[in-house]
C-alpha cells in the first residue's frame, strides 16, 4: 500500500502519536524558520551553532539530576547562560570571536559527553539528546513547546523593527541610542530558546538544519522580508510534515527505519537544493529574455545577481552639471 | 550651507498596506495546531477491532520474550518482535510501525527488570490499552555489579528456574487476554516446563565436568549472574565493566582484568555474539588466554538470527553450556 | 548664501574638548561653534579622529576633558534629535531591505518599541525620500542601488528623524557626480530649515564650497574657521604632515590624504 497524496495529508490524523509529533515538528518548524531569518541576517549561524552544543552539557546534566523531567529546565538554564556569555563575549570583541566560540562549543560539548557517558545505556541516552525522539513526545512536552515558541514569537515580533535595523546596520542603531548589546542579547536568547524547545523532537545536533535552512532558502526566492519570514515559517513546517510522513511511511511499508529527524533535516536540504534549482532557472530565463529598462520597480535583484548601479533613470537628471571647480 | 540647486525626482506611487501580518500567519498556524492536539487527545489508541484472523495480537520486546511467546502461543498468536537478533536492547527507538503494532496489540510481553528503560514512553506514545506481560514478575533478582550496582541484573532468563517463571507469566497473560484457548496455552507449558527442566540438568551435568578450580567466567559484560549463580561458577570479571556495550576502557581497568585474569589462571576468555570480539581478542593476548569468540561467541543478550545455533533459547542456552564447558575443562 | 535660523542657538558647542579610548586619546583640545543652519566640514588624513569626533558628538565615546555639549545637553541627552549618516559602503548590499524600509527605520526612535509605523511615519519617510530626489526608487531593494544613491538613500533617514543636528562621515567618498549633487541639495534644503551640519570629508573642493567653517585636524585641532582662512597651504601640510599639497588650475588646493 503506497501512499497517494492525499494519504500523505490525512495519515498523521490516524495515529495520536503521529498527531502529537506532527503538532510539535510544526511548532518548531514555524518558529526555526522565523528565528532562521534573523539569524541569517544578523551572520550568526555560527553561534546558533554553537548553541546547540553548549545546551548539550545542560540536557544532560538535567537528565542525570531528575531524569527525563530535568532535560527540559537543564537545557534551559545552561541555554540561557550560554547565550549571555557569548553575548558579552561578542561584545568585547577581544578574542577573535570564531575561535572563542569554537574553543567553547567543544568544551561544553565534551563535558556533556563525559557526564553522559558515566551512564549504563548511555548510547540511547546520547542518540536521543543528539537527534531527538519525536514519536514519544507526550501532550506535555507539546505544551511546554507551544509556551516556548509561542514566547519566542511575541519577542522577535515586538522588536522585530529594532533587530532589523541592527541587523541592517548597527552603527546607525548605536548612533541612534539602542543598545546594540541588549538587542543582541534578546536575539541569542531566542535562538537558545528554541534550541531548548527542539531538544526533544530533533535533537541538539539538527536543529541548527532546521534553524538556518528555511531561512536560507526563502532568502533565495525573495527579496522582501516579510516574503521571506514567512516563507522560512512555511518552508520549515512542512518539511517537518513532509520529513515525518516520509520517515513513518518507509518504515511502515518497507519495514526500514529512517531517524524521523534525520529524514525532516533530508527534506530540508532537498527543499533548499530546489529553491537553489529554481533561483538559477529564474536567472537563465531572464538574461535570455531581453531586459526591461533597469530600475523597474517590480523587479526585485536575485540573489547572486551583481548588484551595482543601476542605468542613470532619466528622471534623475540634475538641474545643471556637476561642479568640480569653485563657485564664487 | 551655499550651495543652491535644484534636482528634480518624479513622484513615485505609493503603496501602503502590503501587509499580511507575519505575525497573525503564524497566530493562525498556532491555533491550527492547538486545535489539532484538542483532537488528538480526544482520540483514544488501541485496537479494539476484530483479532486478525482470530489470532491473539502479541508484540513482544526481547529476542527471548518473542521465543517464549511463540512457544507458549503457538498458532493461536501472531507475534511481532521488536528488538531484533544481535541488538542491545538498552538501546533501541521504536520505529512508527513498532509503535503502530503496539497500538493494535492484545498483549505487550516484556522483560521488565529495567531492560527496556525506552518502553513506557512507547507504550504511553503508541496509546497501547491490551494485557502487558512483565515476565520479571515473580522472579527473585540479584543486584547489578559495577556500574550497576543498586540497579536490578536484568539478564533473569540464563537461570532455566528462572525462565519457568517467566513463561508461565506470559502463560497467565495469554489465558486472561484470550480464556477460550487457555487450555491450548496451559498445555504448551506444560511441554515446555518439562524442556526447560531437562535443560537445567543437562546443564548442571554438564558445568559438573569442569574442574573446580577452573570454574571461572570471564566475559564481555556481566550478563551471566544468574547462569553462574545456579551452577556454581565465579565470575572474575567482565571485559566491559558496565551494562553498556559500547563503553571503551580505561587502560587502568584493562589492566585489572588481566591481573586478575592471570592471578586466578583462567583458561579462556569469552565473547558474546552481539558484540565485536576485537576487546576480547586483546585482553586475552595480554593476558595468555584462549579467546572464544566469533561463530562460538555466547548468546549474552540477544538470541541469534533464525538459521544460527542460538534462534531458540534452548538452543542458545545449550550452545553456552557447551562452549563454556569445553573450553574451560 | 543661506540664512541662519532664526533661534540663534548653537546646535553643537565643542569647548576646548579631548576625547579618548580608555587610556589614549584619539583627539585633543578641539574648539569651535557651529550655529543652527550652519555648516562645518571636518578634514584631516585617515585617523585623524574625524569619526571619534562624530561618535563623541553622538555621546558613543567618552569626552575626558573639556566639554561637548549638542543643542546645549550632554551629547547621549541630546541623540533624539541628532542625526546620523554612516558611509554607505559599509552596509550589505544583499540585505533584503527596501528603499522606503531604509529610511523608515529613521523614524525607529520617534515610534518607540513595540509599535508599528503609521500613516505619518511613512509620509514623513516619503518626504525625506523625496528630499534626496530618490521617491521613484522606494520600492527597491536597497542594494540594487548604486553607492551614491544609497548614500542618499541613508541620507534621507536621517532627515526622517527631524534632525536638529546632522553628522556625516565621509558622505561623498565613491560617489558619482549626479549622487553628490542630490546630497549637496538636500543638504542646502536642511540648513534651510535650520539644521546644524556636519561633515568628515577629504574632499577639499566641497569643503570650499558647500561648507561655512572648516575645522582641520589630526589627532589635535590645526584650525577653525572659514575655508579662505583655513584652506591655506601652509595650514593643511601641517595638517597633513607634509604630505602632497598642490595647487589646481583654479587656485583650489588638492591633498593627498
Amino acid at each position: 500500500m503506497s501512499a497517494s497524496l492525499g494519504t500523505l495529508l490525512t495519515v498523521p490524523f490516524e495515529r495520536p502519536y503521529l498527531t502529537r509529533a506532527l503538532i510539535e515538528l510544526l511548532l518548531l518548524g514555524g518558529v526555526a524558520g522565523i528565528v532562521g531569518v534573523f539569524v541569517l541576517l544578523r551572520r550568526l549561524a555560527f553561534l546558533a551553532d554553537a548553541l546547540t552544543h553548549t545546551v548539550f552539557p545542560g540536557v544532560v546534566i538535567g537528565f542525570l539530576v531528575s531524569g527525563q523531567h530535568g532535560i527540559f529546565p537543564g537545557a534551559l538554564v545552561i541555554g540561557c547562560l550560554t547565550a549571555t556569555l557569548f553575548t558579552g563575549l561578542a561584545a568585547t570583541r577581544r578574542v577573535a570571536e570564531d575561535a572563542t566560540l569554537a574553543i567553547l562549543l567543544t568544551g561544553f560539548f565534551a563535558v556533556g559527553v563525559v557526564l553522559v557517558s558515566r551512564r549504563s545505556s548511555y548510547t540511547s541516552d546520547l542518540t536521543a539528546f543528539l537527534f531527538g525522539r519525536v514519536l514519544t513526545v507526550s501532550d506535555g512536552d507539546i505544551v511546554t513547546t507551544a509556551v516556548v515558541t509561542g514566547a519566542v514569537v511575541v519577542l522577535l515580533a515586538a522588536l522585530r523593527k529594532e533587530l532589523l535595523l541592527v541587523a541592517f546596520d548597527p552603527q546607525a542603531a548605536q548612533a541612534a541610542g539602542y543598545r546594540v548589546i541588549a538587542l543582541d542579547l534578546a536575539l541569542n536568547l531566542s535562538i537558545a530558546l528554541v534550541v531548548v524547545a527542539a531538544v526533544r523532537a530533533v535533537g541538539t545536533v539538527l536543529v541548527i538544519a532546521l534553524i538556518v535552512v528555511p531561512a536560507a532558502a526563502a532568502r533565495l526566492l525573495s527579496d522582501r522580508l516579510l516574503v521571506v519570514t514567512v516563507l522560512a515559517a512555511v518552508f520549515g513546517m512542512a518539511s517537518g510534515w513532509i520529513g515525518l510522513l516520509v520517515s513513518y511511511q518507509v518504515s511502515v511499508d518497507h519495514g526500514i527505519r529512517l531517524a524521523t529527524g534525520a529524514t525532516v533535516v533530508l527534506v530540508l536540504v532537498a527543499g533548499y537544493l530546489l529553491a537553489l534549482a529554481a533561483t538559477a532557472a529564474r536567472a537563465r530565463s531572464r538574461r535570455t529574455a531581453p531586459d526591461a529598462l533597469a530600475g523597474s520597480a517590480t523587479r526585485p535583484a536575485l540573489a547572486g545577481e551583481a548588484t551595482g548601479p543601476a542605468a542613470p533613470s532619466a528622471p534623475e537628471a540634475p538641474a545643471r552639471a556637476a561642479p568640480r571647480g569653485p563657485v564664487r | 550651507m551655499r550651495y543652491r540647486g535644484d534636482v528634480r525626482s518624479s513622484p513615485a506611487p505609493d503603496n501602503p498596506g502590503r501587509r499580511a501580518r507575519g505575525g497573525r500567519l503564524t497566530a493562525a498556524v498556532l491555533g491550527l495546531a492547538v486545535t489539532l492536539a484538542l483532537t488528538a487527545c480526544g482520540s483514544s489508541g488501541g485496537g479494539s477491532e476484530a483479532r486478525a484472523g482470530g489470532k491473539l495480537r502479541v508484540v513482544a520486546t526481547t529476542t527471548q520474550a518473542g521465543d517464549f511467546s511463540r512457544v507458549i502461543g503457538g498458532g493461536l498468536v501472531t507475534v511481532t518482535q521488536l528488538i531484533k537478533p544481535n541488538v542491545d536492547p538498552h538501546d533501541y527507538e521504536p520505529s512508527p510501525a513498532d509503535l503502530n503494532a503496539l497500538a493494535s496489540a492484545d498483549v505487550l510481553v516484556v522483560n521488565g527488570a529495567g531492560l527496556e528503560s525506552w518502553l513506557d514512553d512507547a507504550v504511553s506514545a503508541s496509546g497501547f490499552e491490551g494485557t502487558r506481560v512483565v515476565m520479571a514478575d515473580g522472579v527473585s533478582l540479584r543486584e547489578g555489579t559495577g556500574a550497576e550496582a543498586g540497579k536490578p541484573d536484568p539478564h533473569i532468563w540464563h537461570d532455566p528456574r528462572n525462565a519457568r517463571i517467566m513463561v508461565s507469566d506470559i502463560e497467565k497473560g495469554f489465558a486472561a487476554a484470550d480464556p477460550a484457548d487457555a487450555p491450548v496455552f496451559g498445555r504448551n507449558l506444560a511441554g515446555y516446563l518439562t524442556a526447560l527442566d531437562a535443560l537445567d540438568r543437562r546443564d548442571a551435568a554438564e558445568i559438573a565436568t569442569i574442574p573446580a578450580r577452573q570454574r571461572l567466567l570471564v566475559t564481555n559484560h556481566d550478563a551471566f549472574g544468574y547462569y553462574t549463580a545456579r551452577y556454581g561458577l565465579t565470575y572474575v570479571g567482565s571485559i566491559i565493566p558496565s551494562f553498556d556495550t559500547s563503553a571503551e576502557l580505561s587502560g587502568k581497568a584493562i589492566q585489572n582484568i588481566v591481573t586478575k585474569i592471570r592471578a586466578t589462571g583462567v583458561k579462556a576468555v569469552f565473547s558474546e555474539s552481539s558484540l565485536p570480539p576485537k576487546t576480547a581478542d586483546a585482553i586475552g593476548q595480554e593476558a595468555g588466554v584462549a579467546v572464544i569468540a566469533g561463530e562460538n561467541s555466547l548468546y549474552a543478550d540477544s538470541l541469534g538470527p533464525a538459521g544460527s545455533a542460538g534462534a531458540t533459547y534452548l538452543n542458545a542456552e545449550e550452545h553456552n553450556t557447551d562452549v563454556i564447558v569445553k573450553a574451560l575443562r | 548664501m543661506s540664512p541662519s535660523s532664526a533661534t540663534g542657538a548653537d546646535a553643537l558647542v565643542l569647548a576646548d574638548a579631548t576625547v579618548a579610548y580608555g587610556r589614549v586619546a584619539a583627539l585633543e583640545r578641539v574648539s569651535g561653534r557651529v550655529p543652527a543652519g550652519r555648516t562645518v566640514a571636518l578634514i584631516g588624513p585617515n585617523g585623524a579622529g574625524k569619526s571619534t569626533l562624530i561618535k563623541a558628538i553622538l555621546g558613543l565615546v567618552p569626552v575626558v576633558s573639556g566639554a561637548i555639549t549638542v543643542l546645549g545637553q550632554a551629547p547621549a541627552k541630546a541623540r533624539r534629535e541628532v542625526g546620523y549618516v554612516p558611509q554607505a559602503d559599509t552596509l550589505d548590499a544583499d540585505f533584503p531591505v527596501s528603499v522606503a524600509q531604509v529610511v523608515l527605520m529613521g523614524r525607529y526612535r520617534r515610534i518607540g518599541w513595540v509599535r508599528r509605523p503609521g500613516a505619518e511615519d511613512r509620509a514623513v519617510a516619503a518626504a525625506a525620500l523625496d528630499t534626496v530626489g530618490l521617491a521613484h526608487r522606494a520600492k527597491e531593494r536597497f542594494g540594487t542601488l548604486s553607492g551614491g544613491q544609497r548614500q542618499r538613500v541613508l541620507l534621507a533617514r536621517a532627515i526622517a528623524a527631524s534632525p536638529r543636528l546632522l553628522l556625516l562621515d565621509e558622505p561623498f567618498n565613491g560617489v558619482d557626480a549626479v549622487s553628490q549633487d542630490a546630497l549637496l541639495a538636500a543638504l542646502a534644503k536642511l540648513t534651510a530649515g535650520g539644521t546644524a551640519v556636519v561633515i568628515s570629508t577629504h574632499d577639499l573642493a566641497l569643503a570650499h564650497l558647500a561648507c561655512d567653517d572648516v575645522c582641520l585636524l589630526n589627532r589635535h585641532q590645526f584650525a577653525f574657521g572659514p575655508p579662505a582662512a583655513t584652506l591655506t597651504p601652509e595650514l593643511l601640510r601641517a595638517t597633513y604632515g607634509g604630505a602632497a599639497v598642490e595647487l589646481g588650475a583654479h587656485g583650489v588646493l588638492v591633498a593627498r590624504p
